[in-house]
């Protein structure tokens, strides 16, 4: 590896495991540009983007929850707990507004709790429509786009002009299209990188500028790596909305006997799964970027008939050859806990091997996961052709 | 750890006598429905806010997923369907309201192999005590909470994808604007049209569903006679506020059934015009529904069904008039002046938005302690409703408004709406004891603020 790609990777390594930082250095150096707190899974940022504001998806910062434990129930998904207790601690300081498009109702607590313990702070909630099939969808989905616009505009005081806001979309699709083009590259066969490294490039693009993000992961690939190839079990990880599972899980998986092809993951293929059209109403662009996320990764948390989660786990993973699918299911997660049985039915139809681990923000218990992940993996094993 | 649940050494409660006839017009409600596809009805399955008078308008017979879930957990028959559920994946930790009723979706489908009865599984009629008809078809009017919205879209999996399904999309009423606030402002009324204008569109869905045009007269008619079993409910509700209070929150529980998904007619009417003059007849009277009333609570959570009668009992057993709740005030056509009856479209899509989980914490706090005010209460009791995200989440801050803006102190404890195991007993009589015990220490002081003086 170069001197510089390795720089560039140690940068983004260090971003995603301390946004803060990065925010503090950038904020240095955009003196009176705010830095604004955006809650997954749909919030449009290149409208914050294109107002001169740096849109940073709230990381779980891994942190255990203390104070916060005093304001959401014990039986809010790790997320949310870990949201509310940043808030109580001030480790969410560092942001100027918290803006959010989204319908889990966990989520929306969440927020309220924001809203309520930093009343001065502007906490925003833009309903974009969650049943996607309506007639009225596009129409609806379409005026919350400019209802947000509006609202970034006021917010920080900069107009988004069209032009400008092309140029973000643009800018997000670029860095989009190469973290994708790694995952496709891993799916083929072709893994340059483990799972944790992904983990931190696509964390750390949620966080930064797409800009510098691009150039840094740029510098990265200057060094191509290619992997070794073996015979590790080939998994798909399918699930963990809104936040990043835990690293050691991830390499608890790979340490098993199992080689990472494919996600579905949010801090995986989810993010990057569409880009905004370049051409056309910006605005309205982003609209039909919502629509049709939900169709190329179908979320549990929309209501669309005619996608399936499940139908979409069935292709991937006759497109990655993944032998087993493990669901990373964060314990509390409702969306998730009322797909899952269709998920589970769906793969057994298929002849998938399948594995649930739920997740919690603390205390995950590892040698008991890579007791099942080992059973899975040979089990996987078992189903190969015998060549004799 | 099993716990055992004693039963409080005395009867207190001195509940309504009318709740009886409520509970005859509610199980004749779901004989009715049991035998429904044999006299031809088609039936629809939905969830969330009452769009049962559009579906007696359109002459369908109508299943409310949570009413079931909840009347299953009230006559402790809920395990069954939970089962059931479990075993087709879904975790413990999931909405119990949902998952027991998606146990029965899955009971139904195995009950119906090879023939269209629609009767959930023959074989499990007897604990169910329930014949659940399978649907024709799902609408779904949840506000709110995102999970009620999501399980029918489940649902409609669950049944192969077979069955129209429409689904009412509710704005969030989250208060973004300065002009926000409980039934005001731009976000009020843009979200207001929005959910009329999808009701409209539902009307045109249910002409397809029956093949009849819809009978916008039924609806004026049956809206009508909610708005006055409503206006009526309220003057009960509003009548509580006397000192002792002559009838308790257990008692407007005991009405959620009717006010909810009960057919809008006459005997409606008549029953909650039966509710109001019990109350008022017992204030004339100076009869009390709690034996020596000491102390006067909110209770703030979704009913643990599983619990009715036992709750009702444990808070008289120390005195404890339980008198509102967010589950009763704000809730239930709660707004009656906001039906227009010649046309009721508007104010219908108003009540569904109005849902208490449908509200930033701005606005339940608002409501909470304008209720707390009100009715004279000394403390709050929260029922962290163990899988409902949707009522617990603004929980402790509605505890910390009411502590820091009224002076008054609440317990949690922790239950469920149709889980029973959910529920620690323990808990709950270790903190009730003990808040009751600081307000009496409160009381001698004289420290309480204005409004919460001491019932001698
Ligand atoms: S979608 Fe799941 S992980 Fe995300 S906030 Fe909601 S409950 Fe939490
Ligand atoms: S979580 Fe609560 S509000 Fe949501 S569907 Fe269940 S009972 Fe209803």
């Amino acid at each position: 590896m170069t001197d510089a790609s390795s720089a560039a990777m140690a940068k983004l390594v260090e971003v995603a495991r301390d946004p803060r930082v990065y925010i503090e250095q950038w904020r240095s150096g955009h003196a009176g540009r705010p830095v604004l707190a955006i809650l997954p899974m749909n919030f449009p940022r290149e409208l914050a983007h294109a107002a001169g504001a740096l849109p940073v998806i709230v990381q779980d910062d891994q942190q255990p929850i203390t104070e916060g434990r005093a304001l959401l129930a014990e039986f809010y998904c790790g997320y949310t707990r870990n949201l509310a207790d940043q808030v109580a601690t001030g480790r969410f300081d560092v942001y100027d507004g918290v803006f959010q498009a989204d319908h889990c109702i966990q989520l929306i607590g969440s927020a309220d709790i924001v809203r309520s313990l930093k009343p001065d702070t502007t906490v925003f909630l833009g309903m974009l429509n969650t049943s996607m099939n309506d007639p009225w969808a596009p129409r609806q989905v379409s005026a919350m786009m400019r209802r947000i616009r509006a609202e970034i505009e006021a917010f920080t005081g900069n107009p988004v002009e069209l032009g400008t806001l092309r140029d973000s979309i643009g800018a997000y699709n670029r860095d989009r299209a190469l973290i994708r083009r790694l995952l496709d590259e891993r799916a083929t066969g072709n893994a340059a990188f483990g799972p944790v490294e992904l983990q931190d490039i696509i964390t750390s693009s949620m966080v930064m500028d797409p800009v510098e993000h691009h150039a840094l992961l740029t510098d990265v690939l200057l060094e191509p790596r290619r992997s070794e190839r073996d015979d590790r079990v080939r998994v798909h990880l399918s699930g963990h909305l809104c936040h990043a599972p835990r690293r050691e899980l991830l390499e608890v998986i790979e340490d098993s006997g199992a080689a990472v092809v494919d996600d579905d993951l949010y801090h995986g293929r989810r993010y990057v799964s569409t880009d905004v059209a370049e051409t056309g109403d910006p605005v309205e662009a982003l609209g039909e970027w919502y629509a049709r996320r939900n169709v190329t990764i179908p979320c549990p948390t929309r209501v669309q008939q005619d996608v399936d989660w499940d139908g979409y786990l069935v292709d991937a993973v006759r497109v990655s050859a993944a032998e087993a699918v493990i669901h990373l299911v964060p314990k509390f997660c409702e969306p998730h806990m009322l797909y899952y049985p269709e998920l589970r039915k769906r793969l057994d139809a298929a002849g998938i091997p399948q594995l649930q681990i739920e997740t919690e923000h603390e205390g995950i218990p590892l040698e008991s996961f890579r007791t099942r992940i080992e059973t899975l993996v040979e089990r996987a094993r078992r189903r190969r052709p015998v060549h004799v | 750890m099993l716990e055992t649940i004693e039963k409080p050494a005395e009867d207190k409660s001195n509940r309504l006598g009318i709740t009886r006839v409520g509970g005859r017009l509610i199980s004749e409600y779901w004989e009715d429905l049991f035998t429904a596809r044999e006299r031809g009805k088609k039936i629809v399955w939905y969830n969330g806010g009452a769009l049962n008078p559009m579906f007696q308008a359109a002459g369908l017979a109508w299943c409310h997923g949570e009413a079931f879930a909840a009347r299953l957990a009230a006559q402790r028959v809920e395990g069954p369907a939970q089962l059931a559920g479990a075993e087709y994946g879904y975790n413990a930790e999931l909405c119990s309201y949902s998952r027991t009723h998606l146990g029965c979706s899955v009971l139904t489908l195995q009950g119906t192999e090879g023939d269209q009865t629609g009767v959930v599984g023959a074989h499990d009629q007897e604990v169910l005590a329930a014949k659940l008809p399978a649907p024709d078809f799902f609408v779904n009017n949840y506000a709110g909470c995102s999970t009620g919205q999501q399980w029918d879209g489940i649902s409609y999996r669950v049944f192969g994808k077979k069955l129209p399904i429409f689904n009412i999309s509710h704005p969030f009423l989250w208060g973004n604007r300065p002009d926000a606030g409980y039934l005001r402002g731009e976000e009020w009324e843009d979200a207001s049209k929005f959910v009329a204008e999808q009701l409209r569109n539902l009307i045109e869905f249910l002409e397809q569903q029956t093949g009849r045009p819809f009978d916008h007269d039924a609806l004026c008619e049956s809206m009508t006679h909610i708005k006055r079993a409503a206006e009526l409910r309220r003057e009960g509700l509003a009548l509580c506020k006397a000192k002792p209070a002559p009838a308790t929150f257990w008692d407007w529980i005991a009405s959620v059934a009717p006010i909810n998904f009960l057919p809008g007619n006459q005997e409606l009417v008549d029953y909650f015009a039966a509710v109001r003059d019990e109350i008022s007849d017992r204030i004339d009277n100076g009869v009390s529904a709690v034996k020596d009333e000491k102390y006067r609570l909110y209770f703030d959570g979704i009913m643990n069904w599983n619990k009715l009668g036992f709750l009702s009992r444990k808070f008289a057993e120390h005195g404890v008039a339980v008198l509102a709740g967010r589950y009763i005030q704000n809730a239930f056509w709660q707004e009656p002046h906001l039906i227009d009856t010649s046309d009721p479209i508007l104010g219908m899509a108003q009540h569904y938005l109005l849902c208490p989980t449908n509200h930033g914490a701005k606005t339940l706090e608002y409501l909470t302690l304008r209720d707390c005010e009100e009715y004279g209460l000394d403390g709050l009791v929260f029922h962290s409703t163990r899988t409902c995200r949707a009522f617990t989440g603004p929980q402790r801050l509605l505890a910390k408004a009411a502590q820091d803006k009224l002076g008054i102190p609440s317990i949690f404890f922790e239950g469920d709406v149709a889980d029973a195991s959910f529920y620690k007993d323990g808990i709950l009589e270790s903190r009730l004891v003990a808040m009751l015990e600081a307000i009496d220490v409160r009381r001698e002081r004289g420290a309480l603020p204005d409004g919460f003086s001491a019932i001698a």
